[in-house]
């Protein structure tokens, strides 16, 4: 009776499970659904499950309609520069806090923790009116330009990109190090040579994280981009939904093409990712 | 948070202690090096733009001024005055409609989050059928970019859209199609989408602090004759503790300080997401770049950033014996 008891329950949560899955995945598929109809077909709403004629043809108008392709090198050149020097910074600066407790090291710590409590606005009005003044007054552009958008970005990606690096070097025994020294290893050639590579994980784990950080960001995109040369997917998707004419089919196949990078980076590592992420957060 | 884990070898107070301090500065030349980049652009883009932030927010910049910058003229906290007090001032309009949603979004999906977070952990942590694939979908929405949630669920939540069809004409839940992107149903088509993308998160989370959990705990707690729920309540919660208390204070600080879904589910920055759907976020920047009115704006969010120091002091002094007990 019991057993029979078990077996029922499990089922049930067996089910209640796919269930939640389902819901949780269709949203999804509403998308891919979706971008497979003509806007008339989207616009009088859609009242089947079933695809009768697949219309491909979004996915290639997307990138004629609107600049599409720019706004993807441009988030792909952003993201990607930011990912480069923001993971350099977090390793550097991450294997310092792991390892050494030098003067001011609580203090950086702390500070480190703390942006993270700061609202993105708060640096957003002096950020803006920093850039416009060293225009005016160097002749520099910041404002429409990519160093402008990889500065703000990597400055504000590295902070907790340390905390997960720092995390990852912490779990690496010091002992080798130790016996590294012994070697007549230096400090550096210690962590060149022997920490770096056992740490590649890590590194990958923290590189994906500050990459699909970036591609996610809009506020400072939306205000310190204004010409089309340099702005970034999430602005540039918008114009996809005109005042008169909302082009929902190619909107969706936008949105698809551009969630499928990510999906795949992220699935591809996987592993890397998630046990990057949680071991900081597990054990505290 | 494991900040106090590393070792210190410091003997404090031990005589000569500064003569000490200067030569631990000389024999950290390599980790000085290695902190050094992080330090100049954390400079530039956070300490100075902070620092400037305060002090702008006791300026009045509007459009007329804004080109003196920091030589704007100086009036004391009355940017601070006027956001309190004066509902003549620009910034200040349909804010508290903003922060009583902001409050109600950010309660509510920090709550739906965990919860759900956590019930996902526990159903995924069994054993069943088609586990490797049921995990790996169901972290496909923590993939999807926040600004594609707010398009994607915009484009659902239309009054012929796919959620109206579902409840109205498969379920037949409803009688009539509501419409969820004006009024107060607004609330709930920015909370959802937002506990919809977040929860994987938590489910990951959860999933790997159950499993540090070690399973005698529980085959003696059967053996006990102790059942599931009272196994839940009594062993995996208060093991889960530490981690719930991390995740509610992140949870609540990023939902306070949420923009993207509400931006882009009422177009990107350009339209008024309604009374009840105004967050702080988007009313903030919408007000301060639509009036030029930077001081006000400056002085809000030092404003909101003081306001989530309390929140974080009452989160400390909650949960200070967890947090210490690592």
């Amino acid at each position: 009776m019991s057993r029979s008891r078990r077996s029922k329950s499990s089922f049930v949560l067996t089910s209640l499970t796919w269930a939640i899955v389902l819901l949780t995945v269709f949203p999804i598929l509403w998308m891919v659904f979706t971008s497979l109809h003509s806007n008339d077909q989207i616009m009088n709403g859609i009242t089947s499950f079933e695809l009768k004629k697949p219309q491909w043809v979004n996915y290639v108008n997307m990138w004629d309609t609107v600049n599409f392709a720019v706004y993807f090198r441009n988030s792909l050149l952003i993201c990607g520069v930011t990912t480069v020097l923001a993971g350099s910074f977090a390793v550097l600066a991450g294997y310092a806090l792991a390892r050494f407790e030098f003067p001011g090291s609580k203090v950086f710590s702390m500070s480190i923790i703390s942006t993270q409590l700061i609202p993105g606005i708060m640096f957003l009005f002096p950020i803006y009116l920093m850039f416009l003044w060293i225009r005016n007054t160097f002749g520099l552009p910041m404002i429409n330009t990519y160093w402008g958008m990889i500065l703000v970005y990597t400055a504000f990606y590295t902070p907790i990109s340390i905390w997960i690096m720092r995390g990852f070097f912490v779990s690496i025994p010091r002992d080798l190090e130790e016996s590294a020294a012994i070697d007549g290893c230096t400090k550096f050639q210690a962590f060149y040579k022997i920490i770096l590579p056992l740490s590649v994980p890590g590194i990958i784990a923290t590189g994906i994280f500050i990459f699909l950080t970036a591609w996610d960001e809009l506020l400072f995109a939306w205000v310190l981009t204004t010409s089309s040369d340099v702005q970034t997917i999430p602005v540039g998707i918008r114009l996809f939904v005109g005042q008169y004419n909302t082009r929902y089919d190619l909107l969706m196949a936008a949105s698809t093409v551009v969630t499928l990078p990510v999906m795949a980076t992220f699935f591809l590592t996987q592993k890397y990712f998630i046990s990057g992420m949680t071991a900081g957060a597990v054990k505290g | 948070m494991g900040l106090q884990r590393d070792t210190d070898h410091r003997m404090k107070g031990a005589p000569g202690a500064k003569v000490r301090w200067t030569k631990r500065v000389r024999e950290h030349k390599f980790a000085y090096m290695l902190v050094l980049p992080t330090l100049i652009f954390m400079m530039m883009v956070h300490l100075l733009p902070m620092i400037q932030g305060i002090w702008m927010s006791l300026l009045n910049l509007n459009q007329f001024t804004l080109a003196k910058y920091l030589k704007a003229p100086f009036v004391g906290l009355s940017n601070y005055w006027g956001l309190l007090f004066d509902t003549d001032n620009p910034v200040r309009q349909g804010l508290n409609f903003a922060v009583r949603n902001t409050a109600i979004y950010a309660v509510v999906v920090t709550v739906g989050v965990m919860v759900m977070g956590l019930l996902m952990a526990i159903l995924m942590n069994r054993d069943f059928p088609g586990r490797g694939i049921a995990r790996t979908a169901m972290l496909l929405p923590w993939v999807i970019p926040s600004y594609v949630v707010g398009v994607l669920w915009g484009f659902m939540w239309q009054q012929n859209g796919v959620i109206n069809y579902l409840l109205v004409d498969v379920l037949h839940l409803m009688h009539d199609k509501p419409f969820w992107l004006m009024g107060p149903n607004t609330i709930w088509a920015i909370i959802i989408p937002t506990i919809w993308r977040g929860w994987p998160f938590l489910m990951v989370i959860f999933l790997a602090g159950l499993q540090t959990i070690p399973d005698d705990i529980y085959e003696a707690a059967t053996i006990d004759g102790a059942h599931k729920l009272r196994q839940f309540w009594h062993i995996t919660l208060p093991m889960l503790k530490p981690i719930i208390a991390v995740q509610l204070l992140f949870q609540i600080i990023n939902n306070v300080y949420s923009y993207n879904i509400v931006s882009t589910m009422f177009g990107n920055g350009a339209g008024y997401p309604g009374e009840w759907g105004d967050l702080l976020m988007t009313a903030l920047t919408r007000q301060s770049f639509g009036y030029w009115a930077f001081g006000s704006g400056s002085a809000a969010s030092l404003m909101l950033m003081v306001a989530m120091l309390m929140v974080v002091g009452v989160w400390y002094r909650t949960f200070r014996t967890e947090l210490n007990a690592q």
